[in-house]
């Protein structure tokens, strides 16, 4: 048994160190100056280029939040500015850590949910999240989106820990760097009371106290708000916070990206415009609390399934936010016999994963088909993701009744 | 009509003394040059001096303003200007680019391509500087039928650094102080429709004296022509009111065999017949060649060095003075200009979402020229001001662009300004680049025929010349520099990336379709119950 565990270990570490090394090896490649203007990508909101730019600008005592395209938070501005890679290698390395750090996490929250040590299947969760494309050429590409996954990921292996504190204090910085993720407070705040394991398969209502929700609730708040009293003390006044928060609700920036509020609001009349901007951020909000009724019995799903909804449908998406609802799904192994359609999901990717980058090209450079082209691709994009949160909700569902046996038939009422 | 003309101004004369104005003062001058390419330069100036008047208080635009009489002034621009308590203004409508290459230094110095709107106005009082410059900048659209109108906020700058008041600005002995505002649209068109209301400004219209040259036919013809406004304040000789219009015109273009020679004949169509009764002074100022000796006829009244001039008061009507060349024109292989750089800008990069802004500047003398760069730039062009590098014959500099001052854009509304000191080593030449990205408009941002792109504003470069001890009195310093006359570069047309136009309901349906379509079925999985039933064969085919 021992060694047995041993040589998991071992397997472990020597397929880690091999995607870690690979990892390196691509973000060594220099690919990042191809890529940087992807705005699959990257999108304003989280480009390298901008973070630089902002950094000059505050170096040579422009404020960045005077105007401007500048819109990462003061928290990312004040860290890179002491850290700041200068050169593209050395920026490439400290983005493969976070990625690197993501993994781990992942694997953390893997652990903490099957309570054990170690397992066989550690290297199949790290790879998940380390070899995913969607993944890795955000990475690749410099762009602040990666920097959220693992913040994400940070965030749930703590809470699948029940340390409340890192939890919290993560989740606030991801709120500083992207508002979005405010879906992912409630789903954390209750797997913090309950436990990570899996009860899927036995539904039961929910055992905690709910009420010790609130001081958890309160200890968020009291994060968010010395973090933004640090930012403004940063920048010397509130005008990140239309730059910044705002930019997600008002979507002053219209560069297309894989989600749907780009074409959307280019498109949009300007005397609908706010109705609308206020209906797609409402929409956000309204997954959230159906998801954590239902999957009460294990929150850690219910985060799952909020991260395929931000992937879908938040304002600034990158490729790295599908990614991540995809790696996720490595760790609910016991949902995968119930998907009822993930090859038709994954052929839906594929055609979108390659249809995406050809239009975006096609119109912007080449002048040969227009934005119409992209739109279209981003929407087969959509369907994908929106196929692989259905499937999840339905597997996550489904996996309570169990087996089906000869003569009886499971549906809904 | 000469006499009532007199007895009109006497009477008006004395009219005005009670309103605390003594008299209105008008002149006109032409002033003709040939230029070393052959071609002819002329500049007309229309002068009118409100004599001991002020410009109004901004702080008194809520009470009633005094009546205004004037008759030579002009009337509709006055009440613009007392209206929005304007200080200062200068409006320039131009069409085509000055080519500073073979022509040099233009008579008046304001040649950016397009429509430019500059003015200082009072800070203090009820009304805000910018409703005033809204306001100022529709009057003006009205006064003079150009898109002056969509001069707003995502065009409105204040270049201090950049611009100075030619006049002086009063202060109406409060410690008010003035701000600039400054705004351009490269893509106005100057037409004959500008023309008009500008002519409907002078005293004789077009009727007589040098006004009578203005004939639409010719002048827009020319291959390059421009007009403007410049209202100032001169302390205490008044207001002044100077109407401009130069043009460019290319006599070998009407002429058979290589000859330059011209005529006001041939230039305007006709010579001046008459004068015209209201202007103080009237006169054609001719610019002599330095090399050649071309003959002028007629005889001019007085002829100092490489000037020639011609009263026309007093001059034999018809007036027609004319330039003869003895012989047929070589186009120089040298063009030697007083110009102290030379200014390239490019827009380069093929797609439709980034770019690098470049500009290439040559220093031919062999004395270092310090520059202020100006650039205006609608939002959508973002600059990346990390990525500015400057090189010197090839190789990458850093101290060459110093004292930067950068406005970011906001999107949607407020356009970048960025200001900065260059220095140009001798005989060199610099390149500048900068990395822009194109933004993404929404689909009512763009303009009819959306596929041509968009215009940008031209950059202005003002030589910084070291200053003068004993001629500093009437030009204004910068850091013990003098300013010397703005450059400005052409303009640049940029390709935006364009939405489908005909698309805004299909989007809507498309995208609410899948909206709703997976919210839908992520609510009917969360809100039914999972059953187990039965399968009977029987109860089946019921």
């Amino acid at each position: 048994m021992s060694t047995s565990k041993f040589l998991i270990a071992n397997k472990f570490d020597a397929a880690f160190s091999a995607l870690v090394a690979s990892r390196i090896a691509f973000a060594l490649f220099g690919l990042s100056n191809t890529l940087k203007h992807d705005q699959l990508l990257s999108t304003p909101l989280s480009s390298y280029t901008q973070l630089r730019e902002g950094i000059f600008l505050l170096r040579n005592g422009v404020d960045p939040y005077s105007g401007g395209t500048f819109r990462h938070s003061p928290l990312l501005l004040a860290l890179f500015s002491v850290i700041l890679p200068e050169s593209r290698t050395y920026a490439s390395l400290v983005w493969t850590i976070f990625d690197l750090v993501g993994a781990w996490a992942l694997v953390s929250t893997w652990r903490a949910r099957q309570n054990v040590q170690k397992t066989s299947r550690d290297k199949v969760v790290a790879a998940s999240y380390l070899l995913n494309p969607y993944v890795f050429l955000p990475t690749l590409a410099l762009s602040s989106s990666s920097l959220q996954s693992s913040l994400i990921l940070l965030s749930v292996k703590y809470a699948a820990e029940g340390r409340a504190s890192p939890s919290l204090l993560f989740l606030s910085v991801l709120l500083h760097i992207d508002l979005s993720t405010l879906v992912l407070l409630l789903p954390i705040l209750l797997l913090l009371i309950s436990d990570p394991h899996s009860h899927l398969a036995s539904p039961r209502p929910f055992s905690a106290n709910i009420r010790r929700i609130l001081p958890l609730f309160g200890e968020f708040i009291l994060y968010t708000t010395i973090l933004s009293t640090a930012s403004t003390i940063i920048v010397g006044g509130t005008q990140w916070i239309p730059q910044t928060w705002g930019a997600t609700l008002t979507l002053p920036d219209l560069t297309p990206n894989t989600g749907l509020w780009w074409y959307f609001f280019t498109e949009m009349f300007d005397h609908f415009r706010p109705f609308f901007l206020m209906v797609f951020s409402v929409h956000l909000l309204i997954y959230v609390v159906p998801m954590c009724i239902k999957f009460q019995y294990d929150p850690l799903y219910a985060i799952f399934l909020l991260l395929g909804v931000l992937g879908t449908f938040k304002a600034y998406p990158t490729l790295s936010d599908p990614g991540l609802f995809f790696s996720v799904l490595s760790i609910f192994p016991e949902v995968h016999p119930y998907l009822r359609h993930p090859i038709v999901t994954a052929l839906i990717h594929l055609h979108a994963a390659l249809l995406m980058p050809l239009f975006n090209h096609l119109w912007l450079n080449t002048g040969t088909g227009n934005a119409n082209f992209f739109y279209a691709s981003t929407l087969v994009f959509a369907c994908g993701n929106g196929a692989g949160l259905i499937d999840a909700v339905w597997a996550g569902l489904r996996i309570a009744i169990g087996k089906e046996t000869e003569g009886y038939v499971v549906v809904q009422e | 009509m000469k006499l009532t003309l007199g007895w009109f101004l006497l009477f008006s004369t004395l009219f005005n003394n009670g309103y605390g104005w003594s008299s209105e003062i008008f002149s006109e001058s032409l002033k003709i040059a040939p230029l070393p390419d052959g071609r002819v330069s002329t500049t007309f100036s229309f002068n009118t001096v409100l004599e001991g008047a002020l410009p109004r208080d901004p702080r008194s635009l809520t009470s009633q303003d005094a009546s205004q009489h004037y008759v030579l002034f002009p009337l509709t621009l006055g009440q613009i200007l007392r209206e929005y308590a304007v200080t200062e203004l200068h409006l320039s409508l131009n069409a085509g680019n000055w080519n500073y290459e073979r022509w040099g230094y233009p008579e008046e110095k304001g040649v950016g391509t397009g429509a430019e709107l500059l003015a200082w106005m009072g800070v203090e009082g009820s009304e805000s500087v910018d409703d005033r410059w809204k306001g100022l900048r529709n009057a003006l659209a009205g006064l003079f039928c150009a898109s002056l109108g969509s001069l707003d906020e995502q065009r409105t700058t204040s270049p201090d650094r950049a611009f100075f008041p030619q006049g002086m600005l009063p202060d109406w002995s409060g410690n008010v102080t003035h701000q600039l505002r400054h705004a351009s649209l490269p893509s106005e068109h100057v037409c004959t429709e500008n023309l008009t209301p500008f002519l409907k400004l002078l005293p004789c219209k077009s009727l007589s004296g040098i006004s009578s040259l203005l004939n639409p036919h010719r002048v827009f013809d020319a291959d390059w022509h421009g007009m403007g406004v410049h209202v100032s304040w001169l302390g205490a000789a008044g207001v002044q009111v100077r109407l401009t219009f130069q043009s460019v015109m290319d006599p070998l273009r009407y002429s058979r065999n290589t000859s330059r020679n011209w005529s006001l004949r041939s230039l305007f169509g006709h010579g001046i017949e008459r004068n015209c009764p209201a202007a103080s002074s009237s006169v054609i100022e001719v610019t002599l060649p330095d090399s050649e000796h071309p003959s002028l006829t007629p005889q001019p009244q007085t002829s100092s060095g490489s000037k020639a001039t011609y009263d026309v008061l007093t001059a034999e009507k018809t007036l027609d003075v004319a330039m003869q060349w003895q012989d047929g024109f070589q186009y120089p292989s040298i063009l030697n200009n007083s110009l102290p750089v030379s200014v390239t800008r490019t827009l380069r990069g093929f797609t439709q979402a980034s770019g690098k802004l470049s500009l290439v500047l040559k220093n031919r003398r062999s004395t270092p020229q310090e520059l202020i760069y100006l650039e205006t730039m609608p939002w959508f062009i973002q600059f990346y001001l990390h990525t500015l590098q400057t090189r010197i014959d090839g190789h990458l500099r850093d101290d060459i662009v110093s004292h930067m001052s950068y406005n970011a854009a906001v999107a949607h509304s407020r356009p970048t300004t960025f200001q900065a000191e260059l220095r140009l080593p001798p005989n060199s030449v610099t390149q500048l680049t900068l990395d822009v990205d194109k933004a993404f408009l929404r689909y009512t941002e763009h303009p009819p025929d959306a596929q041509r792109g968009w215009d940008l504003p031209p950059a202005v470069l003002i030589p910084l010349n070291p200053a003068d001890p004993i001629n500093s009195n009437n030009s204004h310093t910068y850091n013990e520099y003098r300013l010397g006359e703005p450059i400005y570069t052409s303009t640049l047309l940029v390709d935006v990336a364009t939405p489908d136009f005909s698309m805004p309901y299909n989007v809507i349906i498309f995208t609410c379709s899948l909206v709703a379509f997976i919210f839908g079925s992520v609510f009917n999985l969360l809100t039914r119950k999972f059953v187990v039933l039965h399968l009977d064969a029987n109860q089946q085919n019921n």
